[in-house]
């Protein structure tokens, strides 16, 4: 008998908003983050365009390290971190800490720290290359971050798998959940704009010039942004006991591994599925019950195709009444912090019975329901979350509505 | 602390084959034999000059020809991290009988621990942009920059279509992957998971530890006056080597692994993990302690049932004592006759790696009732609490073995292994 | 730079066998390079980066998306070299 989570707490910084109502409202108001590239120069790429999250101040949120001796991922993950306590009712102090943990995924850990040192190695200037490289640039910091900033001593994992890491971390909180390991789980992922990734993307022809449109028919690629998101995940029972406010219950994950290409999904989606399938067998879910689907939708041609695939398979007569909408549209691709931010949203639309559009949506190329550029009220009684990443590795993740 | 599932009415996790390349074999059996025979692996890198910077030694992994263990396939797209993990996957594939066929149709999976994947070709792939410009930037290089790569590489390469995952913590990235892995196969999801863990030495992670005076005979980039003495729980120590490594384990439910014959090395009993937020000596220890406690209490035994201890402990000045003052907390008076080994007194730290070429070495243990010694250890701190941490070899019945391993950032894992046949 | 087709060839060739992984005389000098020497998209990608940077051609992606041969890549080049030789200040020494 599978203990229940649930989700009490959310904390996000996307590229439209920082903070839960901030960010939900953008969403819902069909707000895109869409600007040039400020955080270095894009004159020598094709392509210009990116998601960031700008005039994000960490002083408020970063109070027990000094905000100019962390990473940027680790900022922005401590800031959404804390906001997700603060809105779950529970006081850092007030948890025990050797039972609460963090969880996080994220694609490129602290980029900006490699990019430095790579300044440092090409002007022949290695010799300023001080402590913080190996101080701030592995991955795990960024959890390690966050549970230095809280005091919790508990798990602490950093996932980086990629664009699907932030499922993969909150599926990982609801191991620990179930397996007793802990009373409070911060679960979510996080991101730092990178020259790296833009540069990688672009090289693969991934980036829109002008706009994101998923499963548009003239759809031209992603956009590639950063942003963090924390859910605060904690035992179902143990939540109500102390009255605290449910947005949903993570009813189920479901993982998969392509094992058929680093950069393109397996060509007919069976990764995908199997993630749908697995995480609704998990959540004791039949597809027709799902009533809203946050795609992982990037905008790519062949994302975009392929996933519509996949669900189509799983859904069957299903597909084409269940909405299915991907926020890409108006924050790009956040990367690690994606699904967790899309998580987030999934508990919201549970909680508040609204679901967040695809915007810039003018010729869709299926003829599913993909909520096309304004947001709708919707009764959602079971979210899904897809995101898949490179390497093939998929996550999907079910949130149900709480009946208190 | 509720764990919600007993041991005894809980799958069983057994280890059916395992694989690993270090500096100082490329099987486990050349792994055990030569920690045995207090063989180092530390030697003067070749891999990348070292000139400029004030430590020299590693644990480099040479002669290390791919092709040779991976013939009539492409390599280019292939870095060396993921070399290094193809070749520690296949042995342990073969080792626990996985045919090709049956590892696609079964589904077998994978949980790698790294902390880095490869830093060097994601700073290859950004010089390599900035010099010649984004649009020859190499889109192989790119595949490889993510740090799930690896992870992706080899399920790739071997049909790996079961859960796949990596998880970074450090130093115990590996044990934490073992503890993410065994997790999976308990609740279901899995009946067979490759787990462990890689890492490669590459000039900006060795640089990088220098400057940040991690490494043995540096201070904050400046030579130390005392040159490079990366011996765990010595007085002496100043610091530890870095190296490189892969290995993974294969891990399988019980039961299914009887159903198909499987050959069975070990058993997975427990595993336990915490987390030190205050980087103080009295968080570390009781980081270290509650991962102890926790791994016991989910294995079901007690301190009294633990027979040897791995140690992660590498040269660190602080690390080494948290870990051991950790570990004698959790196991009380236990602690003052338990057998210990470090054998990253002779592999270094290899980090993603380590934990499982610990659990790998375990292994060896298990065969042939040898614990392997801590060559050069001389003398401890006052008040060592282990002092079953010897410089020679050590003859002992080990029925059940700790692992254990705190990062330099503060996680804490640990890992209790049982002997083939033990319950 | 030379615009005869055997060193075109042969540039090209060791170009796509280091990608492919193979020694150049390994590869037919009409070898299809997703049929014959089974490579992906990604390593057709790197194929044409490395001969864009080895002759300089400074061509979009999209002229390499439509090579599928050894053959056709050496009549890209040349093509390429050709155009360029003919616009004197088009080209970089």
């Amino acid at each position: 008998m599978k203990s229940r989570v649930a989700v009490t707490g959310l904390g996000l910084v996307t590229p439209i908003g920082a903070g839960r109502e901030a960010a939900w409202e953008g969403l819902l108001a069909g707000r895109c983050g869409f600007a040039p590239v400020e955080s270095f120069d894009t004159r020598a790429f094709s392509v210009h365009l990116g998601a960031e999250v700008r005039g994000f101040d960490p002083a408020p949120w970063v109070r027990r390290q000094d905000p100019a001796a962390l990473g940027r991922a680790s900022l922005l993950a401590i800031a959404a971190a804390r906001q997700a306590l603060e809105d779950a009712g529970l006081a850092p102090e007030a948890v025990a800490p050797e039972r609460a943990g963090v969880a996080m995924g994220t694609t490129s850990g602290e980029p900006r720290e490699v990019e430095r040192f790579d300044d440092r190695y090409l002007a022949g200037e290695l010799d300023r290359v001080g402590p913080e490289f190996i101080g701030l640039y592995p991955c795990h910091m960024i959890a390690a971050h966050v549970a230095r900033e809280l005091g919790f001593a508990g798990v602490n994992t950093m996932i980086p798998t990629a664009c699907a890491a932030g499922n993969y971390a909150i599926a990982h909180a609801v191991d620990v959940l179930r397996a007793g390991r802990a009373d409070v789980m911060l679960a979510g992922g996080a991101d730092a704009f990178s020259r790296i990734t833009y540069t990688g993307f672009a090289r693969l022809g991934a980036i829109a010039p002008e706009r994101c449109q998923p499963f548009d028919r003239h759809r031209k690629g992603m956009i590639p942004g950063e942003g963090a998101a924390v859910l605060v995940l904690e035992p179902l029972d143990r939540a109500r006991a102390r009255g605290a406010r449910i947005y949903a219950e993570l009813a189920g994950y479901g993982l998969s591994c392509d094992a058929h290409h680093m950069t393109a999904a397996h060509p007919e989606g069976n990764g995908a599925a199997r993630a749908m399938e697995r995480a609704l067998a998990d959540a004791g879910a039949a597809p027709g019950e799902v009533s809203y689907i946050s795609a992982h939708g990037t905008g790519t041609p062949t994302n975009d195709r392929l996933e519509t695939l996949a669900v189509k398979r799983v859904f069957g007569a299903a597909a084409r009444r269940t909405p299915m909408s991907s926020i890409k549209s108006m924050i790009g691709h956040t990367m690690g912090a994606a699904s967790a931010i899309e998580a987030a949203v999934c508990a919201l639309a549970v909680a508040l019975d609204r679901i967040p559009p695809t915007m810039n949506l003018e010729e869709p190329e299926e003829d599913l329901d993909f909520v096309p550029n304004a947001a709708r009220d919707h009764r959602v009684l079971l979210a899904m979350n897809n995101a898949y990443a490179f390497g093939g590795n998929n996550a999907s993740v079910i949130l149900r509505k709480h009946e208190a | 602390m509720p764990i919600t599932s007993h041991p005894s009415d809980r799958r069983r996790v057994v280890i059916t084959g395992a694989g690993c390349l270090s500096c100082l074999a490329d099987s486990s059996a050349g792994l055990h034999a030569a920690l045995c025979a207090g063989r180092s692996g530390l030697k003067p890198i070749e891999l990348f000059p070292t000139e400029s910077i004030g430590c020299h030694q590693a644990g480099e992994i040479r002669p290390f020809d791919a092709q040779s263990y991976l013939p009539d396939r492409n390599l280019r797209p292939i870095d060396r991290t993921s070399r290094l993990l193809l070749v520690a996957a296949g042995q342990a594939l073969v080792g626990s009988g996985w045919t090709a066929e049956a590892v696609v149709e079964r589904e077998v999976g994978l949980v790698l621990g790294t902390t880095f994947c490869s830093v060097r070709t994601i700073a290859e792939f950004d010089r390599r942009a900035l010099q010649l410009g984004p649009s020859h930037a190499s889109p192989l290089d790119f595949a490889n920059s993510v740090i799930n790569a690896a992870a992706g590489q080899t399920a790739i390469w071997y049909g790996l279509r079961g859960l796949n995952s990596t998880i970074s913590a450090g130093a115990a990235s590996g044990l934490a992957a073992f503890g993410y892995a065994v997790d999976q196969i308990r609740g279901g999801r899995a009946a067979a998971l490759l787990a462990g863990g890689v890492e490669e030495l590459c000039f900006e992670s060795f640089f990088g530890h220098y400057q940040a005076g991690r490494l043995c005979g540096s201070r904050g980039g400046k030579e130390a006056d005392d040159g490079e003495l990366p011996i765990p729980f010595d007085a002496r120590r100043n610091g530890f080597a870095l190296a490189e490594g892969a290995a993974l384990v294969t891990l399988e439910d019980a039961a299914a692994a009887a159903e198909r014959g499987a050959p069975v090395l070990g058993e997975v009993l427990g595993h336990g993990s915490g987390f030190d937020p205050l980087g103080t000596e009295e968080s570390a220890v009781g980081a270290v302690a509650r991962a102890v406690r926790l791994a016991l209490e989910d294995a079901g035994l007690g301190a009294g049932d633990v027979d040897a201890l791995s140690a992660g402990a590498n040269g660190s000045v602080d690390g080494d004592p948290w870990e051991a003052k950790g570990v004698a907390a959790a196991l009380g008076a236990r602690a003052a006759d338990l057998p210990v080994t470090a054998i990253k007194s002779m592999l270094g730290e290899a980090l993603g790696a380590s934990g499982a070429l610990q659990v790998v070495a375990l292994l060896g243990t298990f065969g042939d009732g040898v614990l392997p010694g801590i060559p050069g250890l001389e003398r401890t701190d006052e008040g060592f609490p282990l002092p079953g941490a010897r410089p020679a070899a050590q003859r002992v019945e080990v029925r059940r073995a700790l692992a254990t391993a705190l990062s330099a950032d503060g996680h804490a894992w640990a890992v209790v292994l049982g002997a083939a046949g033990q319950s | 730079m030379s615009t005869n087709a055997e060193e075109i060839r042969t540039r090209v060739k060791q170009i796509i066998a280091n990608v492919a992984g193979l020694n150049a005389s390994r590869i037919d000098d009409d070898a299809r390079l997703r049929d014959d020497l089974k490579l992906d998209s990604l390593s057709l990608l790197e194929i044409g980066v490395d001969v864009d940077l080895a002759f300089k051609l400074e061509l979009p992606d999209e002229r390499y998306k439509e090579i599928d041969s050894l053959p056709a890549m050496v009549d890209l080049v040349q093509q390429r070299l050709g155009e360029r030789t003919e616009q004197p200040a088009a080209v970089r020494g």
